[in-house]
């Protein structure tokens, strides 16, 4: 359900963008950082920060509905990931995976956002 | 630069009953802006469904790299989305106050309006061309 | 709020002296919508929506003519034409917009014919007439309560509302177009001028 959703979003927010003239038509497959995409929503109750990278991996923060823009946080686990997952020869990609390191550092950065 | 590029009004079942661009902007044929009034009527009910805390009623703002789209929803569920430019302060004020005033007084008062169907009504129209110009005229972009 | 006394009568039972006359817009612009849509389900075209409208006036009308003397007038009714439409314009308006009509003239062409226009009258306020519909305009509804004053008072009329475009004014004003019986300005003639 959350992958729809996201999907949804990106098309939509590809459809609705009031800049660009040459737009594919409406449900027509988008190739990643081609067009405009979401990058969060908020509800009364929560945030969802979104951002997808260009191999397609979707990074997701849910957060207090307060919290500001938090795109340099999601690049920045998103460079962990590439750190200490892409990086482990261990891991085959497209995998769920289980790395320490990853998640020790990942919880280490969640506290210093300090939501 | 702040500014307002169009509004849509969403009925409770999902119709776009009402839109309007206020600038040049690329937009979207009838069918295609029906079409996404309907996905986003279906994406609002979901975040509400996928919420980590209980109580959630829906999308409020959605922020993309071109465009913030303002929802406010009425308590008999219908939906007004507002597509303005990233980061332009108070707009969900303007349109909980304002705009649903506007709808209240010239679309709801109206006899010959029917409820759930596509607004037309003039008198709307030109109060709310006039009330986004008073808008636009404070941020500067018309003199 | 129903600790004064005030509220403790039943409203039949307070004075018909000076009532407070205040209702809000909104709850008068939606039953006013309602009212509308009521009769625009049991009707075929314009004229008829204007005519229902109309009838519904005249009853309010006869009504107000009584109070407003009783209040007003200390229980009289003028007899003559001019000072009756002196009413309408003033005492009639006040009561029911806070104001006074802006204007009251006789028509070039009919001696028989007076007009009483006003500008955005509150009736029409929130209400957008679609296309199709051309010419209708809702203030039949007042229109209908003039003549439920003028026909109380004696003065038999055909009373109609009209929207006026005016040069240089976005909103056309709306005229109230009374056309008195020959009988009402036979009479007129017979009693001495003023």
């Amino acid at each position: 359900m959350m992958f729809g959703l996201f999907f949804s979003l990106k098309t939509f927010a590809a459809a609705m963008d009031p800049r660009t003239d040459t737009k594919s038509q409406l449900g027509a497959p988008l190739r990643i950082g081609e067009s405009c995409t979401f990058r969060s929503f908020r509800t009364n109750n929560y945030k969802l920060h979104f951002l997808e990278s260009p191999s397609g991996i979707k990074i997701v923060l849910n957060t207090d509905p307060n919290a500001g823009d938090l795109r340099d946080n999601l690049s920045y686990i998103y460079g962990l990931y590439v750190e200490y997952v892409m990086k482990n020869p261990l891991y085959t990609p497209g995998e769920p995976f289980k790395c320490e390191l990853f998640l020790r550092n990942l919880f280490q950065f969640v506290k210093t956002i300090g939501l | 630069m702040p500014a307002i590029y169009a509004l849509y009004v969403i009925n409770k079942s999902g119709g776009l009953i009402y839109n309007k661009e206020f600038v040049v902007m690329a937009s979207n044929n009838l069918n295609d802006t029906l079409r996404l009034a309907s996905i986003w009527h279906s994406l609002h009910a979901i975040a509400a469904q996928l919420s980590p805390a209980p109580g959630c009623t829906g999308i409020e703002l959605l922020q993309a790299d071109t465009f913030d789209l303002h929802c406010f929803q009425t308590l008999t569920g219908t939906k007004m989305l507002m597509v303005v430019e990233p980061n332009t302060p108070d707009v969900d004020i303007l349109l909980r106050d304002t705009i649903y005033d506007l709808y209240c007084d010239y679309v709801l008062k109206n006899p010959f309006y029917e409820v759930e169907m596509p607004i037309r009504c003039e008198l709307f129209d030109s109060n709310l061309f006039q009330t986004i110009n008073n808008v636009h005229r404070r941020w500067g972009l018309l003199h | 709020m129903f600790s004064s006394p005030l509220y403790r009568l039943n409203i039949v039972d307070r004075p018909l002296a000076k009532g407070k006359g205040e209702v809000s817009l909104s709850a008068f612009s939606f039953l006013f919508s309602e009212l509308v849509q009521y009769c625009q389900t049991r009707v075929s075209n314009i004229g008829e929506l204007e005519r229902r409208l109309e009838d519904i006036g005249v009853g309010v009308g006869l009504r107000l003519l009584e109070i407003l003397c009783f209040r007003e007038k200390n229980s009289k009714r003028d007899i003559r034409l001019l000072d009756v439409l002196k009413f309408v314009h003033t005492s009639l308006w006040k009561y029911l917009f806070g104001r006074q009509a802006k204007d009251l003239e006789q028509s070039n062409t009919a001696e028989d014919e007076y007009m009483i226009s006003d500008y955005d009258l509150f009736v029409n306020k929130y209400i957008s007439v679609p296309k199709d519909m051309g010419a209708l305009n809702c203030a039949a509804f007042v229109a209908g309560i003039v003549k439920g004053v003028l026909d109380g008072a004696g003065f038999r009329a055909r009373v109609t509302a009209h929207f006026v475009p005016v040069k240089g004014q976005p909103k056309p004003k709306t005229t109230i177009l009374m056309k008195f019986d020959s009988v009402v300005l036979a009479r007129e003639h017979r009693l001495p001028s003023l």
